[in-house]
């Protein structure tokens, strides 16, 4: 109880210091409970997920850091690995392959790489993890880049990017003229 | 907030629950607040950054031109590709083909590599080389290691930078390759998953090694990547590892694990060969639990027993003779 509050204390003030070390990563602690944190994290670039914006919710267990935190996805989103209805997050290093070493902040770049690199033979989204199986590669970026679009991005880009998708064309400069 | 908590101070103890409930509420609430604040604030740094014309011009159109424009670039990214896919000729799997081929000669040059690094832990296992331990750990936990991920990048780009001369040796040496290539798909077995493949190549061309005299000092400190990633398989040589360990980790004064200050019991005290140290009361505490090494995964007692047969090794031979 007393280690995991002060490893806890330890990893908020380094959060503190290196704001701007990670620039995709926000990490915010909760005001009145240090044992749920919120995290925002941005995209990776060159993924269905670049330009979304999600958000994490951590439970920290009272036997951190020797149990590893929970953490699920709050955004909805579209991948092999993320439940899409509760957002648990399939990761060997949330589960079995912990280690008291790692930290929140860790964690955060780990589920970043999870992005960019899903394992669909592992799948918590079967849908998702059927598309990559198949070699739908095409398939399941569409589709998981509609969802960052409905769900990780501000309102306006959204409506017109949607359109796109919708309409299966790219709205090119003339149409929009005449 | 001030009059919130100055009203429950008269209140009867029996509806201080409540009014702390109501409280949590609300900070809650002012928490997500503060929450989509943020996102917002984020967002719309995209925003600003997918429409400039947006603050010049109030209407729709050129803002939402701008838009369009920025969404079909990631749509375009993927047409070249295909197109140059196409113009290579033989058929749209040709780049599969093509990084399928380059597998022969990189794993063979991997191979000569790995080979002379066994045959060199033979003789000592202390001075083995990380290359075969490296791709063995990795393929299952590529996803932790960072500098891995950043290595498969690079190898990316450089295939992509190869592709010519690789076609030129395809122009040129295309039965031989092919006969190369279906007899290494055969040997790796059919049902081996390409990307797997793949990733072995990539693994095999890491580009540092974690104790590489020649790393240059701009890329991003070793240290910090092992604090990242504590189960890479950089650990598994242990003579060399520990080595680098303590010249490169500059001793922690505080336990990483519970963060309290490290004594000079605790600063004496290395439990594993991997370098990795923390205080005796977590050592104890995960011992009881799972007893794996923090800062490499393997169980104390096995490691222990490790460093028995590598580290001391007159002990050992006293008490075979």
């Amino acid at each position: 109880m007393q280690a995991s509050r002060a490893r806890l204390f330890k990893e908020y003030k380094e959060v503190q210091r290196e704001k701007t070390a990670d620039p995709d990563i926000q990490l915010v602690c909760d005001d009145s409970n240090i044992f749920k944190w919120t995290a925002l994290i941005k995209g990776p670039s060159e993924t269905p997920f670049e330009g979304g914006v999600f958000q994490l919710a951590f439970a920290v267990p009272e036997q951190y850091p020797l149990q590893p935190p929970q953490v699920r996805f709050l955004t909805k989103i579209f991948h092999p690995n993320v439940h899409f209805k509760t957002g648990e997050i399939c990761l060997d290093i949330l589960k079995n392959a912990w280690s008291p070493a790692w930290t929140l902040q860790s964690v955060c770049r780990a589920i970043i790489a999870l992005m960019a690199h899903p394992e669909p033979d592992s799948p918590l989204n079967c849908d998702s993890g059927n598309l990559l199986r198949s070699g739908d590669t095409r398939g399941y970026q569409s589709m998981a880049r509609m969802y960052t679009r409905l769900a990780a991005m501000p309102k306006k880009v959204r409506s017109v990017e949607l359109l796109q998708v919708w309409h299966g064309t790219t709205i090119q400069p003339s149409n929009m003229l005449s | 907030m001030d009059c919130d908590s100055f009203s429950h101070v008269p209140l009867p103890s029996l509806s201080k629950d409540l009014g702390k409930k109501k409280r949590g509420n609300r900070l809650a609430k002012l928490k997500q607040c503060k929450l989509d604040v943020r996102r917002q604030q984020w967002l719309s740094q995209i925003r600003n950054k997918g429409c400039k014309d947006d603050s010049i011009g109030r209407n729709e159109s050129p803002s939402s031109m701008q838009i369009a424009y920025g969404g079909n670039k990631s749509l375009d990214s993927f047409k070249p590709r295909a197109r140059e896919e196409e113009n290579e000729g033989l058929s749209i799997h040709n780049r599969d083909l093509e990084t399928l081929m380059i597998e022969p000669i990189c794993s063979s040059l991997c191979n000569n590599d790995s080979s002379k690094g066994l045959s060199g832990s033979n003789r000592g296992t202390n001075s083995s080389s990380c290359s075969g331990s490296v791709c063995d750990d990795e393929e299952d936990e590529c996803v932790d290691d960072w500098e891995a991920v950043a290595d498969a990048l690079n190898a990316d780009n450089d295939q992509h930078q190869h592709s010519p001369i690789v076609d030129h040796i395809t122009q040129s040496e295309t039965n031989v390759r092919l006969a190369d290539f279906e007899q290494a798909e055969k040997n790796s077995g059919v049902d081996l998953p390409e990307k797997e493949i793949r990733e072995t190549v990539r693994m095999n061309c890491q580009a540092w090694m974690p104790d590489d005299a020649f790393r240059p000092q701009t890329l991003p400190s070793l240290s910090k990547q092992h604090d990242i990633s504590p189960n890479s398989g950089w650990h598994c040589s242990h003579g060399v590892v520990t080595w680098a360990w303590q010249n490169i980790m500059p001793q922690p004064s505080s336990c990483p694990i519970c963060c309290e200050d490290l004594d000079v019991t605790d600063s004496s005290f290395l439990p594993c060969s991997c370098g990795f140290r923390l205080c005796l009361f977590c050592h104890k505490r995960i011992l009881e639990a799972d007893g794996r090494c923090p800062g490499c995964r393997k169980q104390y007692d096995l490691v222990k027993r490790d460093t028995c047969f590598n580290g001391g090794t007159t002990p050992f031979r006293a008490v075979n003779s």
